[in-house]
Order: C-alpha cells, then structure tokens, then sequence
C-alpha cells in the first residue's frame, strides 16, 4: 500500500519536475511570399518548459553558418503551455543553401539554476515539391 | 399548430448546435527535448565542482522523445564556463561526459552508447528508435593551481540539441 504511495508520488514529481520544448514540422518547405525575391516558411513552437519563456529562431547551413532571415521578431516570447507560429522570410537566392531552422531555449540569467539545460531544436529545410 | 413547428424548429437548432463541439488535430513527426533532472554541482573540496552523486552533486538528465525513426541526432554538451559565478582568480579547467542513462525501448536503442561518436565536449547520439531516451550529464570545474573556489553561487549550462537528418 505505502509502496505504491510512494511510487504514485515519485512519478508525479517526475511529471512536474520535466520541461519540454518542441518545434514543428520537422522537414519544413520555403514558398514563395507575396513580396518579390523572398520565401516564406511557418514553424510552431510549443513551450512546456516553467523554467524558460523566449526562444530564438534561427536560420542556418549545412555546416551551422547563419544565413540572413527576416521574422517579427529574432527572440520569442513563448509562454508556458503556449504554442507561438513564426513566419519566417528568406531571399530567393539565398534558398539552395538554407538546410536548417533551429530555436533555442533562452535561460534568463536571474533565473539560471546550478547547471541548467539549453535546449536546441532544428529542423531540416526539405526542398523540391 | 404554427406554435408547434417554430418550437420543433426551436429545439432542433438547439440540438444541433449542442452536437457541433469538433475537436481537430494533426500528427507530426516531432522531437522533443525534455529537462528531467536540473543538474547541483557538489563541493567536495575547495577547488572543485562536481555533479558526481558521489561528492553531493546531481547529475542534469535530459530526455529527447521521438517520433520518427532514423529522423533526428541528439547532441549533448558538457559545460565550459559558468554562466554566472562569482569574479575567479585563476582559470577553470573543465571536465565532463555523457552517457545514456535509459531507454524505454531496449531492443532499438541498445546500441546508442557504444555507437555515439565524440567530438570535442560533445556527445552525438543517432536516434535510430521511436521512443525515449535519457541522457545523463557529468560536469567538473576544478580551479587553476588548487586555488580554492571563492563563496557564492555558480551556474553552468548544458546544451541539448535534436537535429533532424
């Protein structure tokens, strides 16, 4: 009886104590925007992490080099339990060497625990229909 | 009789709209990246910081969920500065690993530790399962010359990334 209190009482701290950070769709596609030269892509961020509130979006090549991009915003507020959609906008020309779209966690420093975890996502930009 | 058919009409619509509460949603391949464990940096001695349960440290944990196999790579660093600490006389050398700590499925994910590939402070883990797998993160920072740490608190931070392939 105790035992499975306890073991009740473990997995529900466990369930608390985690925080998650997704982004989708995994294999984003660039379209063509109603501005002439630049592509338009969408990605949703689901925030379930208490200890963060902001997630920077960027946009890079195959080998992690940034690439120019253009959002409302390069960080994000993302509330907890909030899902937030960016629009992400890059040239035409610069298309054939985008391969991926990553947000990143953004640990406040007032808020930094003894070790905490940034926690990256990237997506990888398919091309073609 | 014209009462009649407005309150049959009346209760239809009343039904109908009752009816109509659609629930919608989509499955997408997904990874997500999940601090289970905070990591605390131990003080066995003056001129050490360590996560080793051992010396009263914890061990950070970090769980990567996903959905599609072969899709994505996990890669895990180990910390190389503080975040935050109090000003430090000498230079920090920073030591640190990673290994998997459990998978929820054994078959698939059993060869994850012995295939990782190292390089540098990072840890590159190929997802090859649908499923869970938890990683668990070994941080010490030992202060140049056995100077001992200065009071305070200190911060370091440990980075989890999921790359789709």
């Amino acid at each position: 009886m105790y035992r499975s209190v306890i073991i009740s009482l473990f997995l529900l701290l466990i369930s608390f104590s985690s925080y998650s950070h997704e982004m989708t769709p995994t294999y984003p596609k660039f379209k063509s925007s109603y501005m002439d030269g630049l592509l338009v892509t969408e990605m949703e961020i689901f925030n379930k992490r208490r200890d963060v509130a902001y997630y920077e979006i960027g946009v890079f090549d195959k080998d992690f080099e940034p690439i120019p991009f253009v959002s409302s915003y390069s960080v994000y507020k993302v509330d907890y339990l909030k899902k937030v959609s960016v629009e992400i906008y890059v040239r035409k020309k610069d298309e054939p060497s985008i391969t991926y779209i990553c947000s990143r966690s953004k640990v406040l420093k007032q808020r930094v625990s003894n070790t905490s975890v940034t926690s990256t996502i990237c997506s990888k930009v398919r091309r073609g229909k | 009789m014209k009462k009649l058919i407005l309150i049959s009409a009346a209760i239809m619509t009343a039904s109908y709209a009752l009816a109509d509460a659609p629930i919608t949603g989509s499955v997408q391949s997904r990874c997500v990246v999940t601090t289970d464990t905070p990591g605390v940096y131990g003080n066995p001695n003056a001129y050490t910081l360590t996560t080793d349960p051992s010396d009263g440290g914890v061990l950070p944990i970090v769980r990567f969920d996903v959905t599609l196999a072969d899709a994505y790579y996990a890669q895990i660093t180990y910390p190389t500065e503080f975040t935050s600490s109090p000003s430090l006389s000498d230079t920090v050398t920073w030591t640190g690993s990673t290994e998997v700590s459990a998978v929820s499925d054994a078959t698939g994910m059993g060869s994850y530790e012995t295939d990782k590939t190292t390089f540098g402070e990072t840890s590159q883990y190929d997802l090859t399962a649908t499923g869970s797998t938890w990683f668990k993160t070994s941080s010490e920072a030992t202060m140049g010359g056995n100077k001992a740490f200065p009071g305070g608190s200190y911060s370091a931070t440990v980075e989890a990334k999921c790359i789709a392939q």
